[in-house]
């Protein structure tokens, strides 16, 4: 009886998919019909064909193209109705198919004339997004300088916000920062007047923290946070950072995440590894900025605290062009003014509008939210130092991930937060340490032994079980591993196997080939031949390297000096052999090792 | 937290842009600067507090509010 339940829900559920699967759903527009007459019949037989066409459906069928004639390819008007019609009659016989002839478009460019010198939002994606979502129902709280509506903000839409600089309702902005950011996340868009922002149909909460020189203080900042969470913000920029850990503002943040809100705060502009707080505490997303190469900015901080990257573009002198282009106000005249900006502030909202995307496509759940935000980002492969957090921000994938509804939610990544293993003191990023390989390492390495052991009977001991893992992947795990402020390259040396230790400290992303290579177990089994327990060591350690070397051959030969092609294969190829053959010379005389 | 540093003033292109006070070990964001050091270029031995309580737009590196300053050149 049960398994009959199972097997009537199994199908209940398969039929509810494929009914509401979109690819069936949802197949485009068109208005005209494709006939395609079969070519084996002739050229009267198909003009009689046209004309009975043509007078029963008092519409003509013409060739598409000149190039169509050949192909016997006819295009009419026609809809849905007149599409069935013909598939059911005669026509039928004599053509290879009828369809319809889909429209096929362009995503649509806003008509803001200063669109163009937006890379920033052609670099995130934004066009296909636009056309799923723009924000609408979304509130988004600016924690700020405070918002000035200036041209181009006048048709955003606002709610009430508060000063707590000058503690009143009115908010005004004295330094033209926070005006800069609103205009990033929901600059007016399609008015034919400057420039265009992400999320243009969200609503903007603004919320002054910072003076007009563009400082405030923590207990200002915790009370805005709250502030945005009980007026039912969606979303929270905070385009700041500095100072110490503050339990008041940590409570303010984790007060605004239970209820339902997602929080952006930019990294930070001293080039240092770490971010900033804000960005740094758990439930934040932390921003790092890219230049408009899609390179890490030189005054980007990074490592540590870093979720995501986005645009937060480069000033070159008095090349203003590589900034990011927004309107906001002259804080000397108060005058209107379309300004290129440069920071992880300008990264931030790029963040936050993306978000208000997502929440507007039908993700409410925050975490699930970050979720979408980094599973849809644009990967950058080897960010050891991690520069980019997840990757970098890729707007129409976010929105298009979001709109499956399907989030595989990362359930260890959770319980590491939630378990204190992302926190303001430390933090461990899984994604620099590729596990298949590494995994595959290990077990190779033990499958080899094992096997060696068989025709080569030896003890099996502690020495040369950590030979093995010193010489196949080091304790990897070590690698992820960072400490808020302080330097990461001696996680990376712990964390490095033998052959990986020469390019370790100054991360090249190659391996050196004096250590990948046979000349480390060599000087190890020629040291410690002689004793009993550390010879098992130098045993393993050609196992494991000669394992290591053979992955990374065919995995990823990148070598300093050698480069990625045959020369480095053949190179860590033949060193594996080496290992290997080593491991079985030392074996071999004896039968048994201690 | 109060220190004595010196260095020389520097405007940093961040947002409509900040005072800072480069040393040789570390770049500080100078909290409310006074008009006379605002001059970039300016070599100055400064006494003041960080301030661990603000943070800012600029996110350059530690707050510093001066309490007296003397110029170098």
């Amino acid at each position: 009886m049960k398994k009959l339940l199972l097997v009537i829900l199994f199908f209940v559920g398969l039929g509810w998919a494929l009914t509401t699967f979109p690819g069936l759903a949802v197949e485009g527009s068109y208005n005209s019909i494709i006939l395609d007459f079969r070519e084996d019949v002739g050229a009267a037989q198909i003009e009689s064909q046209i004309d009975a066409i043509a007078k029963t459906y008092s519409s003509s069928p013409r060739y598409n193209s000149e190039f169509s004639l050949a192909d016997h390819v006819f295009i009419m008007p026609g809809d849905k109705k007149l599409l069935d019609t013909l598939r059911s009659s005669d026509l039928r016989k004599y053509t290879e198919f009828i369809e319809p002839d889909y429209l096929y478009r362009t995503y649509a460019v806003p008509n803001d004339p200063e669109y163009g010198k937006q890379w920033n939002l052609r670099s995130i994606n934004i066009e296909p997004a636009w056309d799923q979502t723009k924000g609408k129902g979304i509130t988004v709280a600016v924690i700020d300088t405070g918002i000035s509506q200036v041209p181009d903000l006048l048709d955003t839409k606002f709610v009430s916000g508060y000063d707590f600089v000058n503690d009143r309702t009115s908010v005004r902005d004295d330094n033209g920062h926070g005006t800069h950011v609103a205009g990033t996340i929901a600059q007016a868009t399609n008015n034919k007047f400057g420039v265009a922002g992400i999320a243009y149909e969200a609503n903007l909460m603004p919320l002054k923290v910072l003076s007009g020189e563009g400082g405030g203080t923590v207990a200002d900042i915790a009370e805005a946070i709250r502030f945005a969470a009980d007026q039912k913000a969606d979303v929270i920029n905070m385009s700041l950072g500095g100072g110490g850990e503050s339990q008041l503002m940590k409570e303010a943040i984790d007060y605004a995440h239970s209820k339902g809100v997602v929080i952006v705060a930019a990294a930070g502009n001293a080039g240092r590894n770490a971010a900033e707080y804000p960005a740094r505490y758990p439930h934040v997303i932390g921003v790092s900025a890219l230049d408009a190469a899609g390179s890490k900015t030189p005054y980007s901080n990074y490592g540590a605290g870093i979720d995501i990257s986005a645009p937060g573009g480069l000033i070159n002198g008095e090349d203003k062009t590589g900034g990011i282009l927004q309107n906001t106000l002259n804080p000397q005249t108060g005058e209107s003014v379309f300004e290129a900006f440069q920071g992880t502030s300008m990264a931030a909202p790029h963040v936050s509008g993306v978000v208000a995307l997502i929440k507007a496509a039908g993700v409410t759940n925050p975490d699930e939210i970050e979720e979408v935000i980094k599973q849809s980002a644009l990967v950058v492969q080897d960010d050891n130092m991690n520069h980019f957090g997840a990757g970098k921000l890729d707007a129409a994938a976010a929105v298009k991930l979001a709109a499956q509804g399907k989030i595989s939610f990362h359930d260890f990544f959770r319980w590491l937060r939630d378990n204190g293993y992302l926190n303001p003191r430390f933090w461990i990023d899984g994604g620099v340490i590729s596990l298949g390989p590494k995994l595959a390492m290990v077990l190779g390495s033990y499958l080899l032994a094992w096997m060696l052991k068989i025709y080569f009977p030896f003890a099996w001991t502690w020495s040369l079980s950590s030979g093995l893992v010193m010489g196949s992947t080091g304790i990897f795990f070590l690698r992820g591993v960072y400490l808020f402020d302080a330097p990461q390259w001696p996680f990376r040396l712990m964390g490095s196997s033998l052959a990986e230790m020469g390019s370790a400290v100054q991360l090249s992303g190659g391996l050196n080939p004096f250590f990948a290579s046979v000349l480390i177990p060599m000087g190890l089994v020629l040291l410690l031949l002689g004793h009993r327990t550390w010879k098992g060591f130098a045993i393993g350690s050609a196992i494991g390297m000669a394992v290591f070397l053979a992955i990374a051959a065919i995995t990823s030969p990148t070598l300093m000096w050698l480069g990625d092609g045959i020369m480095a294969r053949l190179f860590l190829g033949v060193n594996a052999i080496l290992c290997f053959a080593l491991a079985r010379l030392v074996v071999k005389p004896e039968g048994r090792i201690a | 937290m109060s220190i004595q540093v010196e260095g020389t003033i520097e405007r940093k292109g961040f947002g409509t842009g900040t005072w800072a006070l480069v040393s040789s070990s570390e770049t500080y964001e100078l909290h409310k600067a006074p008009a006379d050091l605002q001059k970039a270029g300016l070599k100055v031995k400064l006494s003041g507090q960080i301030r661990e309580d603000v943070m800012t737009i600029a996110m350059i590196g530690p707050v510093l509010e001066v309490t007296s300053f003397e110029i170098v050149n």
